[in-house]
């Protein structure tokens, strides 16, 4: 078979010698690369970050500032609302167990793989999509004195009880603690099941043979492996709590009544916008960032490396 | 009773706990539906059915307006992030340079910083810009939140595509950037759907940055729209549930039309 | 004229990690040489090198006469096929080959033609539209390759091309690279680290290890006369039989001491070779497998040994033999700094398939004299003259 492809033997071969080499050409791609991605980071999170130590040490009103040193600080820490708040986010912190418990046995239950489990799925996933707004707004109407909490207490018979949860105080506040449960509901039902499926069905079969009953198999071969998981929930849920509970705070209560259902998130926003006094509101945003820096290096200490 | 029976009636005790599940789980949604297909009359008397609350929607609550808005700064958002995470995310991975792992550890360690932890300065910084009539400031800070997450996302995607797939583009006569555009973008694919779903639905549903970052009434997103006039408490009831229903039926559509998508994204730092 | 030269190359990783350590190497035009060597030799990235995907830490790189030491992957028209082929998943087979040519910017028509020839030549041409993920492992393996024909360039790398490949597809693709070597006359440097893909592929080999090049001649040159120990049971399997032995004299010349018995060694070899001294630090003595020759009775240059194990491959039988002393103990051969270290010694034959040889039998074997190799027991060296 002849060559139908000639080799192009150039005669003379010159090849453009260029002044990068090409490790140097990777590394300033590298660099161009990733600028935008650190300039936007370091622009909008970091340099604010290091204003906000500044600021916090000033009286501030967005305007103008004025130095006055520490006395911001203790200032602050005399102020009973940071303590309200700080408490508020402590009280609610019982409600991350049953955060994570229930989408543990719903992920469980659909990881038997029922019929039409897929659907079921899907289901319990869908309130995730929606907006903590939304499920605020649809929660003061559950625990409004003429809602719907009421009308299934009255429908059951005992019409002469009725609950206005959200106008009392410690009501208030574990009305917000379940709505936040049944919004995290989903996302970690979802974490669960997949980590649920990432479980080597061999271990499992293996324990029965062996004779291991259910709850034991559960007990020492299914959490374990779950260890990981959960403490990922763990901390996107703590986190949560101390970041995104802002919208159902801000739709079921208004942080109220009084202070009763303010936390961290929900102070920083009225003490700076409703007050005013930016000054104070960048500290507590200081605070809430080292409350949530310790929990990131616990996750990491606990988790290992992210990478 | 015999073993068979025995896995039966589990069986449908299995399935009644998943219905109960289910029922509570949907439940807000039929709140929603039930109180938006009342007048406001007829809400606060008790009782009845009426399409009204539907009819005049658009008049109690500015629906369209928001929704436009609410679609502008989530496009123009996950734009940026997709256009900002990938590329720093390929160069984070494959394009090892000085110092790039500290600065990528500093960038994913952005994910934990919360948004009222800088709220204040933000909030003066964006002001001192001018950004805050119009779009563009929420647009900005929504990028800026989501770019950590996005090329935390992104990189660890790209770990897995073989060096060698890079350099047979080189040896073939690409540039870094031709390989970039030409090789990992259309690779990229499965990586972009779950970071648009996951910021869509963040972004979407977002109620503090549209609050504070979009002064202009007429340009507010839907979330903050309802919240809002629910704070107002002289809105009706039955079009805020309307209202509510129509806010949560795009991030629904995303999910449901993306959902394999969002099970990879939420365990792709796990599995690592 | 796209000869390639490598002069004194050095490869440094990190501090201290010489991967490759001072390579000279010259690949005439349309040569076909082969790096071969253990992992970990520096024969891949000697090749990547040569790609320009690795800097050159010192010495001089030159193709076609031009010192490419610092010229992009792009600008020194070569072609590369990768170990696990790397092709693009997004794109057909016909965009995969075609990609080099169109960011050229060469016609459409002008790259399907191309595409065209090398999808014949490679069998490949039913499967231009297919997408990598619906083609088996040697399809990909052709479309690595078709890839680089297509772009017709002044040499061809590759990387352990067929170390994904199941033994019969190898032996197929074998075959089928080298007619297309020949086929299109350009010069290809060839990297794997299986020496029967050495021996039957290249025009000559190249043989690495630790960084350092230990040989290169043909593959007969490289069977026959091997420059050292390495080389001479790298080459060739089952590998070349390796003994340490002292020397004596007696009354014909010189002896190999065996345990307790004696090989004459032919006085040829004294003028042909540096043996050692007699009663010196000895020598390694080697002799390939197919050199030892099973008898059915003793003859005066046989040695004695006993059968410890038997394989049988079909074609021939491999047997393990251990000599021998005249009690029929194993024979105590190495000899360490003065402590007699015993070591039953290996010797293994090759036989023709029907032998009838049973483990445990004593057996005379004679070695063929033709064919014995010597190197210098610290350095490996051949101790052959006039290489």
């Amino acid at each position: 078979m002849s060559a139908t492809i000639p080799t192009t033997a150039t005669p003379t071969f010159t090849p453009r010698v260029r002044r990068m080499t090409l490790k140097r050409r990777r590394q300033l791609a590298g660099v161009v690369f990733a600028l935008p991605a650190i300039a936007l980071v370091v622009g909008f999170i970091g340099i604010p970050i290091g204003q906000a130590i500044y600021y916090s040490f000033t009286q501030w009103n967005g305007l103008t500032s004025t130095w006055i040193g520490t006395s911001t600080w203790t200032q602050a820490f005399h102020n009973t609302n940071l303590w309200t708040a700080l408490r508020n986010n402590g009280l609610l912190l019982l409600s991350v167990p049953f955060a994570l418990a229930i989408p543990l046995c719903i992920a469980v239950l659909l990881h038997q793989r029922v019929a039409g489990w897929r659907i079921f799925r899907s289901i319990y996933f869908l309130p995730t999509a929606i907006s903590w707004v939304v499920l605020g707004l649809v929660a003061e109407r559950f625990f409004a004195y003429q809602g719907t909490l009421n009308s299934i207490i009255h429908a059951l018979g005992f019409s002469h009880v009725s609950t206005n949860m959200l106008g009392y105080e410690s009501e208030a506040l574990i009305a917000l603690g379940i709505t936040f449960v049944f919004t995290m509901i989903g996302t970690n039902t979802m974490l669960f099941l997949t980590g649920l499926a990432t479980l080597d069905p061999s271990l499992e079969e293996a324990a029965r043979i062996d004779g291991a009953g259910r709850w034991r198999i559960f007990r020492s071969i299914t959490l374990p492996h779950l260890r990981r998981f959960i403490q990922l929930a763990f901390v996107m849920t703590v986190i949560a709590l101390f970041s995104a509970l802002f919208s159902l705070i801000f739709v079921m209560t208004g942080g109220g009544p009084g202070y009763a259902t303010t936390t961290m998130e929900f102070l920083i926003y009225e003490t700076g916008f409703n007050q005013g006094d930016f000054g104070t509101a960048a500290l507590y945003g200081l605070i809430l960032f080292v409350i949530t820096g310790i929990v990131g290096v616990v996750q990491l200490r606990l988790i290992g490396s992210n990478e | 009773m015999p073993p068979k029976r025995q896995r039966k009636i589990g069986r449908w005790i299995l399935f009644g706990s998943m219905m109960v599940v289910a029922v509570i789980m949907l439940y807000p949604f039929w709140i929603m539906i039930i109180t938006s297909l009342k007048s406001e009359s007829q809400f606060l008397s008790g009782g009845g059915f009426s399409w009204l609350s539907w009819s005049t929607l658009t008049s109690v609550i500015p629906i369209g307006q928001e929704v436009l808005s609410s679609t502008i700064v989530c496009s123009s958002s996950i734009l940026i992030i997709l256009c900002v995470g990938l590329p720093a995310g390929f160069a984070f991975s494959k394009l090892r340079f000085r110092m790039s792992t500290v600065v990528f550890l500093v960038i994913v360690s952005a994910m934990m910083v919360p948004l009222q932890a800088i709220l204040m300065p933000e909030f003066v910084n964006v002001t001192k810009l001018g950004l805050t009539g119009g779009y563009f400031g929420a647009i900005l800070v929504y990028a800026a939140l989501g770019t950590p997450f996005s090329v935390f996302l992104f990189s660890t995607y790209f770990r897995g595509v073989p060096d060698e797939l890079i350099e047979a583009g080189i040896v073939d006569g690409l540039g870094y950037f031709g390989v970039t555009w030409r090789l990992i973008v259309p690779i990229a694919v499965p990586a972009i759907a779950t970071v648009t779903v996951l910021q869509f639905i963040q972004i979407w549903d977002d109620l503090l940055v549209g609050l504070l970052f979009i002064q202009n009434t007429s340009e507010r997103p839907i979330t903050v729209g309802l919240a809002v006039l629910s704070a107002g408490r002289t809105t009706s009831i039955p079009a805020l549930m309307a209202g509510s229903i129509v806010s949560a039926v795009p991030a629904m559509v995303v999910y449901l039309g993306f959902q394999r998508y969002l099970v990879k994204g939420l365990t792709m730092g796990i599995d690592r | 004229m796209a000869e390639i030269t490598f002069d004194g190359v050095t490869k440094i990783f990190g501090d201290d990690i010489r991967a490759v350590d001072e390579l000279s190497l010259h690949v005439d035009d349309g040569e076909f040489m082969v790096l071969v060597g253990p992992s970990g030799c520096g024969k891949t990235t000697a090749l990547r090198m040569l790609a320009g995907l690795e800097d050159i830490t010192s010495g001089s790189l030159s193709i076609g006469g031009t010192v490419v030491n610092n010229v992009l992957p792009k600008d020194r028209d070569v072609a590369m096929v990768f170990q696990n082929y790397a092709l693009y998943p997004h794109m057909t087979v016909a965009q995969n080959m075609g990609f080099a040519l169109k960011i050229r910017g060469q016609s459409k028509a002008e790259v399907a033609k191309k595409v065209g020839e090398a999808a014949a030549i490679l069998r490949l041409t039913e499967y231009l539209d297919r997408r990598p993920k619906a083609l088996s492992g040697g399809q990909r393996q052709r479309v690595a390759m078709g890839r680089a024909i297509v772009r017709s360039p002044q040499a061809f790398l590759m990387d352990e091309p067929l170390s994904n490949l199941d033994a019969q597809l190898r032996v197929e693709m074998r075959l089928e690279i080298a007619r297309i070597q020949r086929l299109l006359g350009v010069a290809t440097v060839y990297v794997t680290h299986d020496q029967i893909e050495a021996m039957t592929m290249g025009d000559r080999v190249a043989v690495m290890r630790g960084g350092r090049l230990q040989q290169c001649d043909t593959p007969q040159d490289l069977y026959d006369h091997p420059r050292n120990e390495f080389v001479a049971g790298f080459m060739g399997s089952p590998p070349m039989n390796l003994l340490r032995v002292g020397l004596e004299a007696n009354a014909d010349g010189i002896a190999l001491v065996l345990g307790s018995q004696r090989l004459d060694v032919p006085t040829s070899y004294c003028s042909s070779h540096d043996l050692p001294t007699v009663d010196g630090p000895g020598v390694v003595f080697g002799i390939r497998p197919e050199d030892v020759e099973v008898l059915d009775a003793s003859s005066s240059d046989s040695i004695m040994t006993r059968v410890e194990r038997r394989e049988a491959l079909g074609a021939e039988i491999l047997v393990h033999l251990s000599l021998v002393d005249a009690e029929g103990d194993n024979a105590v051969i190495v000899n360490d700094s003065g402590a007699f270290v015993a070591r039953p010694t290996r010797l293994v034959a090759k036989m023709g398939p029907r032998s009838g040889v049973a483990v445990g039998d004593q057996i005379q074997v004679r070695l063929n004299r033709e064919h014995f190799h010597f190197f210098d027991a610290d350095s490996g060296l051949s101790l052959r003259r006039n290489q």
